[in-house]
């Protein structure tokens, strides 16, 4: 086992000691969100400001149907899943027909299109109040109502995404993405049919989302009418970019910085978004590969002046 | 026999008849050149052959099937690899990895697409050491594309091409931006391929025409004014006026 990966299983045993379990389980529930959207902006570069179109979409039809049929948890995950990817592939057949701003401006209009709807149609989604009253489970008899036990099932899933995910960069299809990524015409050329490919990135990106967003819903009880809104978009994005997109672990570290941030600086300090925005500017110009190049670069400057002989 | 065929192969982009009438046989197992003043169409009718652009009329035949208006991505599979004028790379990526997406494109089976490692396609990654072992540039294959010299990454572009194991390849000026010294280079390793592709080059330099062309083709002002031998176009009239500008007639 390598250090990252025993770096994560630590981290999800001790985070639920170090905070309070929901706010823990939040954190790994965005970051099977931003694992999603890094596949597209990461690898695929595709920067899409859609992504709580699937996250919110999901939550809203696996809330409804845990809150009036009683639906399994599993199936519940499995609607979540099955929605996040059927939204992902109806907004991703029209977006990736444009590329450039004409993407970004699509996907954030589609965004926008879901969640109009969502906000007139009241008598399903409860508006501007949101859908209250989404159960947590019963499963083999656990309690989900502790929030321990809900961690627990929270942090596995997130483990398995985790897993899940790895092996997707590391196959063929991770390579195509990031070739596309890379020179367009190029893997074009080579024999890929590109906005397929793309597609594909969605449809899996929006099933990672899906599962968060029922995870979400199932969390705090509720699907709020932000769970589909621009802003939350805006969000994903922005905590992948700050933990380093294109990279695996990016967007774990990017959730932990922007829950962890949002969380408990908020109640110290009402203008805690303005940390973020300097963290973001930051990022921007220093680091484009987020808090994981910085880590590498610090790893680098300390060998470096570890090893290096003063010149004579 | 001819292996790829065009038959009075036409783009117009608006008023601009890029590519016009032309009629061509490429015979199996032969290098066949394209030559032409800047702007003949030359590179157009690459894009014609490799289904970047549908042609405004005519047809493209491979092995007497009618290919005309298949898209760039289906035309790859059918067995027909280009490299690019200008250098058309995976950058970040490392030279083993840009032939390996070449490679595994045209491998036959996409079993495991989203499941298997990369490093678990044996068959793939031979091919793509040996496409990186063909253009020289085996010992640099963990290098990233974009800190290799120009020079390298011509010879890269070139690899990306074989590593399909195409059964023709488009060569558009493979030579483009090489010193003398790497263009001798790119020379020896056309010729290390003649026989065992079919190769269609477009190329400017003469000295590299003339030396490796089994046939060449004149393109001037989108048509084909001549073809034959190397001997037999050194020695056409109409193609020393075209090409020299009436200097040398």
């Amino acid at each position: 086992m390598n250090l990252k990966n025993l770096a994560i299983i630590l981290a999800v045993l001790a985070l639920p000691f170090a905070m309070r379990p929901v706010i823990a389980s939040e954190i790994w529930i965005f970051a099977i969100f931003g694992l999603g959207t890094n596949l597209l902006m990461g690898y695929t570069g595709l920067l899409s400001f859609g992504q709580a179109t699937f996250f919110g979409s999901a939550a809203y039809v696996a809330g409804y149907l845990l809150k009036y049929y009683a639906l399994n948890a599993f199936l519940a995950l499995a609607a979540g899943v099955g929605v996040g990817a059927f939204s992902a592939l109806l907004v991703g057949y029209l977006c990736v027909q444009r590329s450039g701003i004409y993407f970004i401006m699509l996907t954030f209009a589609l965004n926008q299109l879901f969640y109009f709807t969502a906000y007139q149609w009241t008598t399903v989604t409860g508006g501007e109040d949101g859908m209250p009253g989404i159960p947590r489970p019963v499963l083999f008899g656990a309690d989900f109502q502790d929030p321990f036990v809900y961690y627990a099932f929270v942090a596995a899933l997130f483990l398995v995404s985790l897993w899940a995910m790895k092996r997707i960069v590391e196959s063929p299809l991770g390579r195509i993405l990031q070739a596309i990524r890379e020179n367009e015409v190029r893997a074009e050329a080579v024999g890929y049919n590109v906005p397929r490919f793309k597609l594909l990135a969605f449809v899996i990106g929006g099933a990672f989302s899906g599962l968060a967003g029922v995870l979400y819903a199932m969390l705090f009880g509720i699907v709020p009418l932000e769970a589909i809104g621009f802003v939350f978009s805006g969000n994903v994005v922005f905590a992948t970019l700050i933990g380093g997109s294109g990279s695996l672990y990016g967007p774990i570290i990017g959730s932990f910085v922007f829950i962890w941030l949002s969380e408990s600086v908020s109640t110290l300090w009402a203008r805690w978004p303005l940390l973020l925005g300097v963290a973001f500017v930051i990022v921007v110009l220093f680091f484009r590969g987020g808090v994981v190049e910085a880590w590498s670069r610090l790893q680098e400057k300390t060998v470096s002046w570890r090893f290096s002989k003063p010149k004579t | 026999m001819a292996l790829l065929e065009t038959e009075n192969l036409t783009k117009a982009f608006g008023a601009l008849t890029a590519v016009s009438g032309v009629t061509l046989r490429i015979e199996a197992g032969s290098l066949h050149s394209i030559i032409g003043p800047n702007g003949a169409g030359k590179t157009t009718l690459f894009n014609l052959l490799t289904g970047t652009f549908a042609p405004t009329s005519g047809r493209i035949l491979l092995d007497g099937k009618d290919i005309t208006g298949t898209p760039a991505h289906r035309v790859a599979h059918l067995g027909l690899a280009r490299s690019f004028q200008r250098t058309n790379v995976f950058p970040a990526f490392s030279l083993l990895d840009n032939v390996w997406v070449g490679a595994f494109a045209c491998s036959g089976s996409w079993k495991g697409l989203l499941w298997k490692k990369t490093s678990k396609y044996s068959k793939v990654g031979e091919r793509a050491r040996q496409a990186l072992a063909d253009v020289g540039l085996a010992g640099k294959a963990d290098h990233p594309a974009r800190e290799i010299s120009h020079g390298e990454q011509r010879q890269l572009e070139l690899a990306i091409a074989l590593a399909a194991a195409p059964r023709v390849l488009l060569l558009d000026e493979p030579a483009a931006g090489l010193s003398p010294e790497e263009s001798r280079k790119m020379v020896a390793l056309v010729r290390s391929l003649k026989g065992r592709y079919t190769i269609v080059l477009i190329e400017h330099k003469m000295d590299i025409i003339m030396s490796v062309s089994d046939r060449i083709s004149v393109m001037h002002f989108g048509s084909l004014i001549a073809e034959g031998t190397p001997e037999e176009i050194q020695r056409n009239a109409e193609v020393r006026r075209a090409y020299l500008g009436g200097i040398a007639a």
